[in-house]
């Protein structure tokens, strides 16, 4: 049965993380998931928690009153949208006072919050919409066992309270889909460290050193590379690796892909059209295709 | 419409400030009953060993009313947002949200904010957005943006008047 998603794209994958952005919409459609593009969405809020959390909830109510107006269900790829739009709705839905009073400022633009909807993420979208079943299916390349480590994003994993698309301590999915790929997913101790990109605001080296730490394990532990599903862990493994490796003193030469762009080459799908001329680090090392 | 109004207006802002007020209060309570300062929180925090962050000490000087000296200090920007301590503690006590609204605290107080967090509101207001599209460099040196990519075109507020004044209503609210 085909699924259907307003597509949220939130800030950054639209206006520079193009190759998350290229890569979903190549391979989902093909999983029979129909992504409708909305006009009118703004930023989900969560960049601005820590400036003023009504703000969050109002712009994240926003959006999803929009989805709610063209009757869609949302799918945010990323891991800060994802948690905005999802807190806001158990905020909404916990506290009736503060859902009159939000829906009050979204008069201002005929907005209304009622009901909640369906918020997936890409992790969940694949796993438990699509399923590992019709993946596999459609994997025309497998991955030739390729040693690849999952990195999930704190974002889509915590608070496990209001729901998240995986574990909090323990996620698997990735790695499920992983698999499904003919890729061999490896756990490894750093698995859920930050990326540090949360810092990037007012503490870029501190973001960076984190960023450096993490891959700098991943390279010490002789892994191939790293799939990432969050725009803003990817401006930092990827767009960021050199200067991240700068923080750490060392070379880091880590192949960092969304995992949606590692999917649809799995799927046959061409490298160009999957973006992968926009990643930064040095993804020709997997030898995939027609990646150079 | 400008930051400004946002973060420092003279009558809101303290009706802002009586609301994080009355939050942070409410915390104290709960966590005066909750928090045994097992420090579980610290020992997982992503900032800890890199910032010197300890959550666990956040939490015990609320706990004994210091929230002006919170307010004030730096520590509190160094939060990663992590979520790690509101998931962890076996008491559901959550550090990162007293953070949070410590933070609020601090931007309602006048303080001023840091970073690049006053470019991305300034950014929201005037397009909706963080920031707008951006010109991104290929592998090969290319620069290009998305409209060149095949994708289409970004979807953000349409009426940038009628979404300001969605905003202005956050800034201006009675409580
Ligand atoms: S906040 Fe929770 S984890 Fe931290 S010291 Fe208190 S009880 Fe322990
Ligand atoms: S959310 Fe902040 S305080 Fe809590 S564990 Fe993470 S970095 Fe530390």
């Amino acid at each position: 049965m085909k699924k259907k998603y307003a597509l949220f794209p939130g800030c950054l994958m639209p206006t520079e993380q193009y190759a998350y952005e290229l890569s979903i919409r190549e391979t989902l459609p093909l999983l029979d998931v129909e992504l409708v593009d909305v006009e009118g969405f703004s930023c989900c809020g969560e960049p601005m928690k820590s400036v003023n959390q009504l703000l969050t909830v109002y712009l994240s109510a926003r959006n999803l009153a929009i989805a709610e107006k063209h009757h869609l269900d949302v799918f945010a790829p990323c891991a800060m949208c994802h948690l905005a739009l999802s807190e806001c709705q158990h905020i909404l839905e916990e506290n009736p006072a503060m859902k009159e009073r939000i829906n009050g400022m979204l008069a201002a633009e005929g907005l209304n919050y009622t009901v909640k909807r369906q918020v997936v993420h890409t992790v969940d979208l694949l796993y438990d919409q699509v399923g590992i079943e019709k993946i596999k299916e459609h994997v025309k390349k497998p991955l030739n066992g390729l040693k690849i480590a999952a990195h999930y994003g704190c974002h889509i994993l915590r608070p496990s309270e209001i729901g998240r698309p995986d574990d909090s301590e323990n996620p698997q999915k990735i790695e499920a889909i992983l698999k499904a790929l003919g890729a061999e997913p490896v756990d490894y101790p750093q698995k859920l460290d930050c990326c540090g990109a949360p810092l990037l605001a007012n503490l870029p080296e501190s973001a960076l050193t984190k960023t450096g730490q993490k891959l700098q394990a991943i390279q010490e532990q002789g892994i191939q590379g790293m799939v990432d599903v969050c725009p803003w862990c990817h401006k930092m493994f990827d767009s960021r690796q050199t200067k991240a490796g700068e923080t750490v003193a060392a070379k880091l030469d880590v192949p960092v892909l969304y995992l949606t762009q590692l999917l649809g080459l799995a799927m046959g799908i061409s490298g160009e059209k999957l973006g992968l001329e926009l990643n930064l680090s040095p993804v020709e090392k997997l030898q995939l295709g027609d990646v150079k | 419409m400008s930051i400004i109004d946002l973060t420092s207006m003279g009558e809101p802002q303290s009706d802002l400030r009586k609301e994080l007020n009355d939050r942070l209060t409410k915390l104290q309570d709960e966590i005066s009953d909750y928090c045994f300062q097992c420090a579980k929180c610290t020992s997982g925090c992503e900032s800890h060993k890199l910032l010197e962050l300890e959550p666990h000490k956040i939490v015990a000087l609320l706990k004994r009313g210091l929230i002006n000296e919170l307010v004030n200090s730096d520590v509190i920007w160094t939060c990663m947002t992590c979520l790690k301590c509101r998931e962890r503690c076996p008491q559901r006590v959550a550090p990162v949200e007293i953070l949070f609204a410590l933070k609020n605290m601090a931007v309602a107080s006048g303080k001023q904010i840091p970073g690049k967090y006053t470019g991305m509101l300034q950014s929201i207001l005037s397009m909706g957005l963080i920031q707008d599209i951006q010109q991104t460099t290929t592998r090969t040196n290319k620069t290009l943006k998305r409209d060149e990519l095949g994708l289409p075109p970004l979807s953000k507020p349409i009426d940038v008047v009628k979404f300001q004044a969605g905003i202005m209503k956050i800034a201006m609210e009675k409580v």
